[in-house]
């Protein structure tokens, strides 16, 4: 049993923080760009993504040894779209405002690398309960990032937190002004690379052999 | 074993039959989440249309988010459904090519109506509200309930800064002319002076949604500019809905 968590524990660490997938395999940069004007958005983005993550993990993982190999594109896909096309129902119908601003973004998770990267890469090989845990830290990795990034375009570019005003009024009675920039693509652009360098010059995490 | 499982796998009539099992598996799937949840849906989609409307008429308060028992007593008591026909006449029930509006009353009494608006953006159609005051030229507030524009960009049309702008527009010029009502590239207070009453502030990094929304705006506009008229002609009077409804 001890052995059993800590190899839950190796692959949601290796997930989350050493291959994280932002950071490290630089995939899913397309919504994290998207998603993170906001706080609010960016937590519904990666609650969606984490749970599809998993799931398509622990179904594609559970079918490994029936799936052709010659079809296994399609069939992860299918796997995956269906569920990202169950959970944009779900969100239209329980939380109606934010399925609102995530728009199209909720379904462009079938096509985010992470998920096809993990099923091809790890669900394939490996047993359903594992896939689901790496699918589930794949998925929190790629949150951290997001709302890390969410949370300084949210501060710099509107002053607000989750929708309030966290900046005081005297700040910007001094001149203080919202950074615009931080609003536009651009914007998250820079808060991600400067996060990766940030993250990857870290003691002991950096991957290149020097 | 493992060999056994490599020749399975490669016979064509299982691929074929594996690919079918996971179609139906998974269109039975999807196909139970959306008609399982259709109806809450569409009772989110109808309440988010009544609040929009309500919105831009400015009955909603602004402060807090009203329940939806509330959203619907208000548009009981204030908003009326109805039709106009091509010469601007309000008709209770729909007919020909007549066109949809709201009335807004209080106690009965007409204070504006609202138009629909359905225009153009950039990835896909915008649809909102647009409420007058009475006297068939001020606009008395803006509302958007669908738009696929993108997030923090154009999607800002449905945030509060930009809807508050439209109040107190005018769509008539100087001289009696239909203008509409457009968005600025930038800020209106760069804007010539006289061009000032009649634009919004733009969004920046949404030019192009700005551009189309004024365009489907002045379109809206230019259709129902028959019934603007008639407001136009009852300027200050009070007007019982049911006395609109029977001339």
């Amino acid at each position: 049993m001890h052995t059993n968590l800590s190899h839950y524990k190796e692959i949601l660490i290796k997930g989350i923080w050493r291959e994280n997938p932002v950071a490290y395999q630089v995939l899913g940069i397309c919504s994290a760009l998207a998603v993170t004007v906001k706080m609010s958005t960016a937590v519904v983005m990666s609650i969606a993504l984490s749970l599809v993550a998993a799931f398509s993990g622990l179904i594609i993982s559970s079918l490994r040894h029936w799936i052709p190999s010659n079809i296994r594109i399609i069939v992860e896909l299918t796997v995956i779209a269906s569920l990202v096309i169950v959970t944009d129902q779900i969100l239209k119908a329980y939380l109606y405002d934010i399925s609102k601003q995530l728009s199209i973004f909720v379904g462009l998770i079938i096509t985010n690398c992470i998920i096809l990267g993990r099923a091809e890469a790890f669900a394939m090989a490996n047993n359903p309960a594992d896939s689901f845990v790496d699918g589930l830290a794949n998925g929190l990795g790629y949150s951290m990032i997001l709302l890390a990034v969410a949370f300084l375009r949210e501060l710099l570019g509107s002053g607000q937190f989750f929708g309030f005003s966290v900046i005081p009024q005297f700040l910007y009675d001094m001149g203080f002004q919202d950074m615009g920039i931080m609003v536009l693509a651009p914007g998250a652009f820079f808060i991600i690379g400067l996060l990766v360098w940030l993250k990857n010059s870290l003691p002991g995490v950096s991957h290149e052999k020097k | 074993m493992s060999d056994n499982k490599k020749s399975f796998k490669k016979n064509r009539i299982y691929v074929v039959f594996f690919a079918l099992v996971i179609a139906l598996v998974f269109s039975v799937l999807i196909t139970t989440a959306a008609t399982m949840l259709k109806p809450l849906q569409q009772q989110n989609m109808a309440l988010d249309k009544k609040t929009n409307l309500l919105e831009a008429a400015g009955l909603v308060p602004e402060d807090r988010k009203p329940s939806p028992e509330e959203i619907k007593q208000i548009y009981d008591t204030h908003i009326r459904e109805v039709h106009a026909d091509p010469r601007g006449q309000i008709l209770e029930t729909p007919a020909g090519n007549s066109l949809q509006l709201y009335l807004i009353h209080t106690d009965q009494q007409v204070q504006g109506y609202i138009v629909p608006i359905s225009s153009r953006g950039l990835w896909g159609k915008i649809h909102g509200y647009l409420a007058f005051e009475q006297d068939g030229e001020t606009v008395a507030g803006f509302s958007v309930y669908s738009h696929s524009e993108t997030p923090g960009l154009g999607g800002e049309i449905e945030s509060n800064w930009f809807q508050d702008n439209f109040k107190g527009k005018k769509i008539l010029n100087a001289s009696n002319q239909l203008v509409s009502v457009g968005i600025a590239k930038g800020k209106v207070e760069n804007l010539p002076d006289k061009l000032q009453d009649h634009y919004v502030d733009g969004i920046s990094g949404a030019t192009l949604t700005g551009r189309y929304l004024s365009e489907g705006l002045e379109e809206t506009l230019t259709k129902y500019e028959t019934v603007s008229i008639i407001f136009r002609q009852k300027k200050g009077s009070q007007t019982n809905v049911e006395t609109i409804l029977d001339e």
